[in-house]
């Protein structure tokens, strides 16, 4: 007897899977049902299925990340809907797979390779599993698994009880204000909980930068430097009268400006 | 001054007289006076004498001109027409005018070498100018009309221009997600297989929603109650699949939903709370339509108690769309607000749309 795990956020879809399987392959049982990715590794865990039928696209933990944790302890199928990216990661053939709605003739076939494979030991070598999951990662948009933060993209800004969220593109400039940081921003502007400091190392470097300990500018909206004596100098944002004050320190980034 | 020439009170010679401009009037009256003019040394004519058959003439020669244009004919080209009553009138009214003078004996007349010398000189002199005038004033009006001609070709233009681009914006508004297609069919044929009696219901909705988009992408007099009826719809779709993870509640007074508003664009808003904030979170959440009017402002919003916005997640095109589609529909009396969620959980969308008549 061989034993099943059908992992899909949609109860629907998972209801159907499983009568279909009940047609196709009457000698498999499905031990369980998982409704995210967590959930599937958990019951992988705990009942060790020999058939993990995993649909890619599910909350918290999708699907490809949960078969980098199950590893080689199960085969696995991946479900997708009009995937095309995903599909194309699959024909190299180390990971089969089905496209929802599925159709019998096709799970057909998926059924008749996973019963040779499930007597003969691990479908995929590490290497071939490794090389689809990190392709079908990617082209998910999953690059932040590789560690590196992405830049801030949101501003939380509280405008008296609520709590505005504001583009980085929008922002005009950001200065500490005793505890707080003043985000102003096209028709608007909200303090931050966080420091000067951290919002620096968070926005991208490529439009933001600071112009003083306690100003940042988006250089995306830096109408001109008005240069002083002594190494001064000024900043005038687009749209705006007030001056920044440029310190020395960081004066350099605008020798070329 | 001369009296103004008579002309038969028929109506068409009211018809006639409408083109005689003033401005035709005084050029006629100057083209007189240079006439004259140039024709008084050789003539022992009094000066005024002659003037006053000059003016006579050019008057009458540009009221035949006005008249052949006016002329409701179809056997000649209209600016041949009024070239030939220029060259015909010419001779003719000189003729006339000498006859006048000499009180209609046609011997006294002949048998002077001065006057048939004069009325040669005149009727030349009017013949030359006359048809040197009439072809400039030709030109003139081609050009005129060729100008108000390109005037108008560009003016149908930048209409199209304009309705091709609300189209092409229409039928982009109107698309339906490939994965939201492909993933509910899979649901209604997941159902129709299952034997279940939820297939109808979720079919019914799924047609809803299409026929309601449709609708849209036809109608550019678009309202806040059809745009409820859409999302009604997907609402309803969306509930069906996920039954365990989606609550809703839709609730917008009657009073408002006759209220002009942007086609597609509470969809946006309620498909980016289902894609961002109940889809990727385990749990998943509650979605509130809702619309209400405040000092003369109108607040429609979209809140969910979803995952809220990833601080990191880049903004997709789809909210710079919708701003901008709200731009191109209130002017900048709209803007798109977005909140967290009361509690901090989730999103808030309010779109904020000032009275029209406010400035």
């Amino acid at each position: 007897m061989t034993r099943a795990l059908v992992a899909d956020d949609e109860p629907v879809l998972r209801e159907h899977l499983v009568a279909m399987l009940a047609q196709a392959w009457p000698g498999l049982t499905v031990v369980a049902q998982a409704r995210h990715g967590r959930e599937a590794i958990d019951m992988v865990e705990a009942l060790q299925p020999e058939v993990v039928f995993l649909d890619i696209h599910m909350p918290g933990v999708n699907g490809v990340e949960a078969a980098r944790q199950i590893g080689r302890r199960a085969h696995i199928v991946f479900i997708t809907a009009y995937e095309q990216y995903a599909v194309q990661a699959f024909e190299q053939g180390a990971v089969d797979y089905l496209v929802k709605p599925v159709q019998p003739v096709r799970l057909a076939e998926t059924v008749h390779r996973l019963q040779q494979r499930v007597g003969s030991g691990p479908a995929a070598t590490p290497a071939a599993l490794e090389a689809v999951l990190t392709q079908l990662a990617q082209r998910l948009g999953g690059a932040g698994a590789r560690g590196v933060t992405p830049p801030l993209r949101w501003i939380h800004a509280s405008v008296g009880s609520a709590v505005r969220l504001i583009p980085v593109e929008q922002v005009h400039y950001l200065r500490s204000d005793e505890k707080y940081t003043l985000v102003v921003w096209e028709g608007g502007e909200g303090l931050i909980r966080r420091s000067i400091r951290e919002l620096a190392e968070a926005l991208d470097p490529a439009s933001f930068a600071q112009i003083h300990r306690s100003t940042i500018v988006n250089l995306h909206q830096v109408a001109q430097v008005h240069r002083g004596p002594n190494e001064t100098a000024e900043v005038q944002l687009k749209g705006r009268s007030e001056l920044l004050p440029v310190s020395r320190s960081y004066l350099h980034q605008f020798r070329q400006m | 001054m001369m009296p103004s020439p008579v002309v038969t009170p028929r109506p068409a010679g009211r018809r006639w007289l409408a083109g005689m401009s003033p401005r035709r009037v005084v050029a006629a009256l100057l083209i007189g006076v240079a006439g004259a003019a140039a024709l008084n040394p050789i003539f022992m004519t009094p000066f005024v004498e002659l003037l006053g058959r000059a003016l006579v003439l050019s008057l009458l020669l540009t009221l035949a001109f006005t008249a052949a244009g006016k002329w409701r004919q179809t056997a000649l080209p209209v600016w041949l027409a009024q070239v030939l009553a220029v060259a015909l009138a010419a001779p003719v009214v000189t003729f006339a005018i000498y006859l006048v003078s000499v009180r209609g004996d046609l011997a006294e007349f002949l048998g002077n070498e001065h006057r048939l010398s004069g009325f040669l000189w005149i009727a030349g002199t009017a013949l030359l100018a006359g048809l040197v005038l009439s072809l400039g004033a030709l030109v003139r009006e081609r050009e005129a009309q060729s100008h108000a001609q390109a005037l108008h070709f560009a003016l149908e233009r930048s209409t199209l221009e304009r309705q091709a681009l609300d189209a092409r914006l229409r039928v982009l508004h109107a698309q339906i997600e490939p994965h939201f297609l492909f993933n509910t069919l899979a649901n209604v044929q997941a159902l129709v297989e299952l034997g279940s009696p939820r297939a109808a219901p979720v079919l019914a909705s799924l047609i809803a929603y299409l026929r309601a988009s449709m609708t849209q992408l036809r109608s550019s007099e678009a309202t806040l109650g059809a745009e409820l009826a859409l999302v009604r719809s997907y609402l309803e779709v969306m509930q069906l699949r996920m039954p365990d993870r989606l609550q809703t509640a839709v609730a917008v007074p009657k009073a408002l939903q006759d209220q002009r508003f942007p086609p597609m664009a509470l969809l946006t808003l309620v498909e980016n709370a289902v894609r961002h904030g109940i889809d990727p979170s385990e749990e998943g959440g509650r979605i509130e339509v809702g619309a209400r009017r405040d000092d003369a402002r109108l607040r429609v919003w979209v809140a969910d108690t979803g995952r809220g916005l990833d601080p990191a997640a880049p903004p997709g095109t789809g909210l710079a769309d919708l701003r901008q589609r709200l731009e191109a529909f209130y002017g900048p009396g709209a803007q798109l607000v977005l909140s967290e969620g009361e509690g901090g959980r989730g999103v808030r969308a309010e779109i904020v749309i000032e009275p029209e008549d406010s400035p």
